[in-house]
């Protein structure tokens, strides 16, 4: 599969936060997970993806093309949704549709229809008077009715009901079903255990890793036992290691030397918090 | 394009439209039946100026409160595409004061004189003069610290202000003198309005541009 978006040495300075060096590349087809703790420079670099602060450094190209020197095209084929919705709560649903399609090259009022009417929101309303769940909705409506490649997300499921995020993952799973790609920023990584194919992680400004979901929770293990199989060289093996007097538990790497120096030990499937965690602790 | 984010513009202010077509109507007729003779410039520029700034100000205290520019910046519509939105929207109003004063000239009760051309396009040089400051202003400090600076410019207008007449009641400058035709010299004015415009406006386009949102 080849990269729809990539982004190279991005680095920006916003008072004492530095986004640094930040690179990853996004896969067509694919929902993304961009993780990380509060702060750590997620909206920062979708920001900068969207132009809406200037970088001090870097490129972003979308389908080989610098976006610097494309920004309409690029733009016309990303749906975006941002946390606070970003929207003008006096305006009607409509009103503010007006606004946004008549920038789109290729919007479809009749997609556009279908998305409001399966979402059951309605047009006359105020924004200001929506829930956050149908909030949510509206955005995704907004953005994914002028047949978008690429959809930009961030902290879409921040704020909402389980079962809203779950109709949200639904809605991703098909939207990416049809050969479109998600790129998604959240710091609830339960949602992305159930849809990501990609994870990217990030902490402090830097990327600290990106790489394949079920590849990533595949080398990771959560490893318990009792402390006599702890040693100064089993220990390196660890992320982190936690140890009481009923024994340890600790995240590694590394499962396979896990599992040929240390014998008697529980290796359980990570959670995608677990391995994030651990990296952030460090 | 340019049509939808204009628009955007007036439903942002939808609240006061009653109040200030109200206010457009009946505005020149109170303030010129104070002046009585010569008044209507007065009216007309005084009112238009109220409208506008009002209107222009509703819709940035709402583009600043619900912060639907950085939507909009991150679809199609380029950031030039959003500040030439801002001086049409002006520019409309100003050409809507114009028509509800020729019709309210037209059918009011009173004598209230349609504007010739030298008044019309004083009347914009000015209007143009005040909002080419306006909005480059409110595009480099944001809506809220252009509110602190603008209350300032308002503060020490009336310590500022005799100093200027007086500078220019000695000055040499006589439009008078000018070889020219009054209805010519509105078609100056309304020039040099025009560069004014272009001059603000590309100003506002470069440091909108570098602005983080």
């Amino acid at each position: 599969m080849k990269p729809i978006l990539e982004v190279n040495e991005l680095t920006k300075q916003l008072g004492s936060f530095k986004l640094d060096n930040v690179s990853f590349s996004l896969t067509e087809g694919c929902i993304t997970g961009f993780i990380g703790v509060n702060g750590a420079g997620k909206t920062t670099t979708i920001k900068l993806l969207l132009g809406l602060i200037q970088k001090d450094a870097g490129e972003i190209k979308f389908f080989g093309k610098s976006i610097q020197n494309n920004e309409h095209e690029f733009k016309n084929r990303i749906g975006i949704v941002l946390d606070d919705g970003y929207f003008y709560d006096d305006l009607t649903l409509l009103e503010m549709k007006n606004v946004i399609a008549a920038s789109y090259s290729n919007w479809d009022n009749r997609l556009f229809k279908r998305n409001i009417d399966r979402f059951g929101l309605p047009l006359n309303q105020r924004i200001g008077t929506l829930s956050k769940g149908m909030r949510m909705k509206y955005a995704i409506a907004l953005a994914i009715s002028h047949h978008a490649d690429l959809l930009i997300m961030d902290e879409p499921t921040s704020g909402l009901d389980p079962q809203v995020r779950l109709e949200l993952m639904d809605i991703l799973l098909e939207y990416v079903g049809e050969g479109k790609s998600v790129f998604l920023s959240s710091h609830i990584t339960s949602d992305l255990d159930k849809v990501a194919d990609m994870l990217i992680l990030i902490h402090g400004g830097r990327i600290i890793f990106s790489e394949e979901k079920d590849l990533l929770l595949d080398k990771h293990g959560l490893v318990k036992g009792d402390n006599k199989e702890l040693n100064e060289q089993s220990k390196a093996l660890f992320l982190t290691l936690d140890e009481t007097d009923y024994g340890f538990s600790g995240l590694t790497a590394d499962k396979a030397a896990v599992r040929r120096q240390m014998k008697n030990v529980y290796i359980e499937r990570p959670s995608i918090e677990d391995i994030m965690l651990s990296y952030i602790k460090r | 394009m340019l049509y939808h984010l204009v628009k955007k513009d007036f439903l942002l202010a939808k609240r006061y439209w009653i109040v200030l077509l109200i206010a457009a109507l009946v505005l020149p007729v109170f303030i010129h039946t104070k002046l009585m003779a010569g008044g209507e410039f007065p009216s007309f520029f005084i009112s238009t100026l109220f409208i506008a700034y009002l209107m222009f100000n509703s819709a940035s205290m709402a583009e600043d409160k619900f912060r639907g520019a950085a939507y909009l910046c991150a679809t199609p519509y380029t950031r030039k595409k959003l500040v030439i939105a801002k001086y049409v929207m002006v520019a409309v109003l100003f050409a809507a004061c114009y028509l509800l004063y020729t019709l309210t000239a037209l059918i009011a009760p009173l004598e209230l004189r349609l504007l010739n051309l030298y008044e019309s396009g004083l009347a914009v040089l000015i209007l143009q003069i005040a909002f080419g400051v306006i909005i480059p202003i409110q595009y480099r400090f944001g809506y809220e610290k252009s509110r602190y600076i603008f209350f300032f410019m308002i503060f020490i207008t009336p310590f500022v202000m005799p100093s200027v007449i007086k500078l220019l009641q000695n000055s040499s400058m006589d439009w008078s003198n000018i070889p020219l035709s009054q209805p010519m010299q509105g078609l100056l004015f309304v020039l040099l309005a025009a560069v004014i415009g272009a001059a603000s406006l590309l100003i506002s386009i470069r440091v909108y541009a570098s602005r983080d949102l």
